[in-house]
């Protein structure tokens, strides 16, 4: 079987590959808050050319068949975003480790 | 559920819920504190932004729709350049990206995707739909539009073309629905209740009830 179709296409890029078994869930939900604290975040990264709109999408496009299958969009826009910052410099991997122990702490749980 | 946590951490508890936070809320609360302690972002800016946000909605759409239905000359400027005749209801496209309104006639029907992400006129439509995000819309719209369109309940003549447009990072479309037939006597109003984010994406046309 080629790999052709690896080598051409992203994971991302999946125009044209569906069919007909593949039904659209047609339901309306409100964001969760976080999600919309995501949404927020990455458009104030932004506006300060900190992780600009291009650099969120190419990390998103970055994660690799995996994860772009199982995350949920939001998922991705997070995981994208403390990629790019830590990527620049401008977070660690120690920030982020003890961040976020401290921030489950708040809520009883052990990460 | 009350476990009695202590919110003795400021300012951005109350935008917090209650429930208890997955790995990934964990991680976005984690980065956004980060960015403020760094003093990269300011501790307001999330919440403003939160507030630009939800002030867009497709009622922004939908005045554009109503007004081009019953001004012709607007219409034409619409149609010609979607960022500036937005721009004259005071709507702005704010992100720099090229707004295109795609008008339909009775021989062509239009739709809109994003076959990459999840490219949408957010500045006239707000938040896109999960489904519109989805990898089954964004997989099949472009190959059998008519087959995705009847899921939406909506049946394209076969004589009539269907039209699929790709939205990318720099191009945004929104969909000029037909105005339906026996509204001539309508107000801008019952007009603007015609209009759904949906018959602007392009996946519904408007129905008089």
């Amino acid at each position: 079987m080629s790999t052709e179709s690896l080598v051409k296409h992203l994971p991302n890029d999946i125009g044209g590959t569906g069919c007909s078994d593949d039904k659209i869930e047609i339901t309306e939900r409100q964001l969760y808050p976080w999600e919309k604290r995501c949404h927020a975040l990455l458009d104030v990264l932004d506006f300060h050319k900190i992780v600009n709109t291009e650099e969120k999408r190419r990390g998103t496009e970055n994660l690799g068949s995996e994860m772009a299958a199982k995350l949920s969009y939001y998922e991705k826009w997070i995981v994208s975003a403390s990629n790019c910052l830590l990527q620049k410099g401008l977070i660690t991997p120690d920030n982020i480790a003890m961040k976020t122990k401290e921030v489950a702490a708040r809520y009883n749980i052990t990460l | 559920m009350g476990n009695g946590h202590d919110h003795t951490h400021g300012a951005h508890a109350p935008i917090e819920h209650e429930e208890t936070p997955g790995y990934y809320e964990i991680l976005e609360i984690s980065i956004r504190e980060l960015l403020i302690e760094k003093g990269l972002i300011k501790p307001d800016e999330v919440r403003k932004q939160i507030e630009v946000l939800d002030s867009r909605s497709p009622a922004l759409g939908q005045k554009l729709v109503v007004r081009a239905w019953t001004d012709p000359e607007f219409r034409k400027r619409l149609l010609a350049n979607g960022n500036m005749a937005a721009g004259e209801m005071g709507i702005t496209i704010y992100d720099d990206t090229a707004f295109t309104v795609l008008e339909d006639t009775p021989e062509a029907h239009h739709m809109i995707v994003c076959t990459l992400c999840s490219c949408y006129p957010r500045a006239v439509l707000g938040l896109p739909p999960d489904w519109y995000k989805s990898k089954q819309y964004r997989s099949r719209a472009v190959k059998e539009p008519r087959a995705v369109l009847a899921e939406f309940g909506t049946i394209i003549p076969d004589h009539v073309k269907v039209i699929i447009n790709d939205s990318t990072a720099s191009q945004r479309y929104m969909v000029l629905p037909l105005r339906p037939e026996g509204t001539a006597n309508y107000t801008e109003d019952q007009l603007e209740k015609l209009v759904t984010r949906d018959t602007m994406i392009g996946v519904t046309l408007p129905v008089i009830e």
